[in-house]
């Protein structure tokens, strides 16, 4: 019997990953934004030309699909950030782009310290 | 050192690399060849070179699976072609007299002879 | 010692430094951790610097180059896993580098990503195969020179020169949590590992036998090893220094290796821009050529076949066709679609993994009188080169469970 629970919460623990195991890509994910604002900002500020602009947006945005098909919780709200992000245009404005990867570094920040 | 002196097999003659006559790399000393018997003194008569010789000292399905990627192949290097044995075993032939260039040979075919500066 | 080969033999071994590994963990390590992983740097140039110089010493003397004395030293089957595993590790290395060389091309043609991989493959095999072995140094190296513009780059930010020069002091942040500890640990070991690549001593000491060093090279093979790689390590420094400025306070943990050349183009626009992805463009393309031929030449000097670029390829076949087939075998794991990140992580596992293996047989060569007779380790290189032996083996026990703890330094 004891062998038996003991197959049972294996196999439990193996399919509820949870926010835990999504803190990687969480991470990935606010990074990937907030390199994305760096690049649109220099980007306006002429610093940088259209090619390498473009190159950035498209590893970028392969990047941030890598992370959310990834994650073991799609609906949750760190989930619902990451999908905000790919909606946004590649000429999405930097302020934008920060604000998202601010509210995905607080959920970060707070999966950290629990 | 030559090789008629005493040798110590292991630490000063097994793996070292062979240079001929003329300066080319033609092997590595992967086995030798001894004359005598076990409690009496022992001489080395030739040096072993080729897949046939090293893949010998390897266990057994290793040494099976060298035999049939790269075949089973020996070159003998009688002693009296070893002109000092150091850091290299430098000969007092040419490879190619012994033997031991045909694998460079072969693989010459296929590299085309031009292009380079 | 002619100066004008030393100065460029320096200029080379500079350029030449900083990889696709160097580059991607010194961006990350100055956004995560600040400047408190400088020391780090440091301490592993100080590491590659007194192996190199070994492994040169043992060109030039015992006139042989590290591999062919490493079946001798080792014997057969650990000589073997030894060749296996710096063959696999070397192989992933050349691959990131290859993968790296394509991101930055289309970073700056726009061209797709897997055609540049296979056009960079062909014209890294063309150029070996056409250029001597001196041109090949000497051109990847010189123009990785470019990358001075990151060192420039840092300077004209501004940044806080007392904090850089605090990161030299080795230390341990305080404050961080467990996780937070791990992940320092394994950008330790990971930086540790991309400094010292084993590559880097197999190339430098065949390199060493290709130019026909004697005896009378050994001053020139130090002060190239020390000067050289010495400034070659303030250009990583430099990167880790500007991500630590630039990136860190903006969240930014660079997931790509296109982000590194924005550290020039904050200060200096486009022009900065280009040259750093010029800079980060030759210096990979230069560590994959390093990588395949090291590669190369440790299978050609295991099995004792004809070796060398200072040969004409088809007077030295079974190992142009090694460094042939070895490029093929990169660009296939290009191919498979593996991310160059992921590459990366991959190579400096595997290196760290080998380097134990790789730099016992090189310590115990160089300390060999009667192959080194009066050029034999003396007590200060003895004493760190069994120091360092000691911490790479160390750092090598720790890697793998700090690389599953922490997720690849992803937390």
């Amino acid at each position: 019997m004891g062998r038996q629970y003991l197959l049972l919460f294996a196999l439990l623990a193996a399919c509820t990953r949870g926010p835990d195991d999504d803190l990687q890509y969480i991470k990935q994910a606010r990074s990937i934004a907030a390199e994305w604002a760096l690049v649109n900002e220099q980007a306006n500020a002429g610093r940088v030309n259209v090619t390498y602009v473009t190159a950035m947006h498209g590893w970028l945005r392969d990047g941030l699909l890598a992370a959310s098909s990834s994650l073991s919780e799609p609906k949750s709200d760190y989930g619902a950030e990451i999908s905000a992000l790919l909606a946004l245009p590649s000429d999405a404005a930097p302020a934008t782009l920060r604000s998202h990867s601010e509210s995905l570094k607080l959920i970060e920040d707070a999966l950290e310290s629990a | 050192m030559t090789p008629k002196g005493r040798i110590k097999l292991v630490s000063e003659l097994l793996d070292l690399p062979l240079i001929d006559s003329e300066g080319k790399y033609c092997g590595i000393v992967d086995d030798v060849e001894l004359t005598g018997r076990a409690g009496n003194s022992l001489k080395f008569r030739a040096l072993l070179v080729g897949p046939g010789a090293w893949a010998r000292r390897l266990p057994a399905w290793a040494s099976w699976l060298v035999r049939i990627t790269v075949g089973a192949r020996v070159t003998r290097v009688p002693i009296d072609k070893i002109r000092t044995i150091g850091p290299a075993v430098r000969l007092k032939v040419p490879g190619r007299e012994l033997g031991l260039h045909q694998s460079e040979d072969r693989a010459v075919r296929w590299i085309p002879r031009k292009g380079a500066l | 010692m002619n100066p004008l080969e030393l100065t460029l033999g320096i200029m080379t071994a500079v350029g030449g430094f900083v990889d696709i590994s160097e580059l991607v963990f010194a961006a990350r390590a100055g956004s995560t951790f600040g400047y408190a992983l400088i020391w780090v740097f440091a301490f592993a140039t100080i590491g590659i610097i007194i192996f190199a110089e070994m492994s040169g010493r043992v060109a030039a003397v015992a006139k042989q180059p590290v591999f062919n004395l490493m079946r001798h030293r080792l014997g057969l089957k650990l000589g073997l896993v030894t060749l296996a595993a710096s063959v696999i590790s070397n192989l992933i290395t050349c691959a990131a580098e290859i993968g790296g060389v394509a991101l930055i091309l289309n970073y700056l043609t726009g061209a797709p990503y897997l055609l540049l991989a296979a056009g960079m493959t062909v014209l890294l095999i063309v150029s070996i195969w056409v250029l001597p072995f001196k041109w090949i140094e000497r051109t990847y190296g010189l123009l990785g020179l470019f990358m001075i513009v990151f060192a420039v780059a840092l300077v004209a930010i501004h940044p806080p020169w007392d904090q850089i020069a605090l990161g030299l002091v080795p230390q341990v942040p305080s404050g961080l949590s467990t996780k937070e500890l791990l992940t320092f640990g394994y950008f330790t070991v990971a930086i540790l590992s991309a400094v010292m690549f084993p590559y880097e001593v197999y190339f430098y000491s065949s390199g060493g036998i290709e130019e026909g060093w004697t005896p009378k090279d050994l001053l020139t093979n130090r002060v190239t090893s020390i000067v050289g790689m010495g400034l070659g390590s303030l250009l990583a420094i430099a990167i880790l220094a500007s991500s630590a400025q630039l990136f860190g306070p903006a969240n930014v943990d660079p997931e790509i290796p296109g982000s590194a050349a924005l550290q020039a183009a904050i200060p200096f626009g486009k022009w900065g821009l280009i040259l750093a992805l010029l800079g980060m463009l030759f210096a990979v393309a230069g560590a994959a050529v390093e990588t395949c031929l090291a590669n190369a030449y440790s299978i050609a000097q295991y099995f004792g076949w004809m070796w060398g670029r200072r040969k004409k390829p088809w007077e030295a076949p079974r190992f142009t066709m090694s460094w042939i087939a070895l490029f093929g075998l990169a660009f296939g794991i290009v191919l498979t679609g593996v991310d160059v990140m992921t590459l990366v992580e991959f190579a400096v596992l595997f290196s760290i993994l080998v380097l134990p293996l790789t730099y016992l047989p090189l310590l115990l060569l160089a300390g060999d009188q009667k192959f080194m007779r009066e050029h034999a380790n003396g007590a200060v290189a003895k004493l760190l080169g069994w120091f360092y032996f000691g911490v790479i083996t160390m750092a090598a026990v720790a890697a793998l469970p700090l690389f599953f703890l922490t997720s690849g330094g992803n937390g």
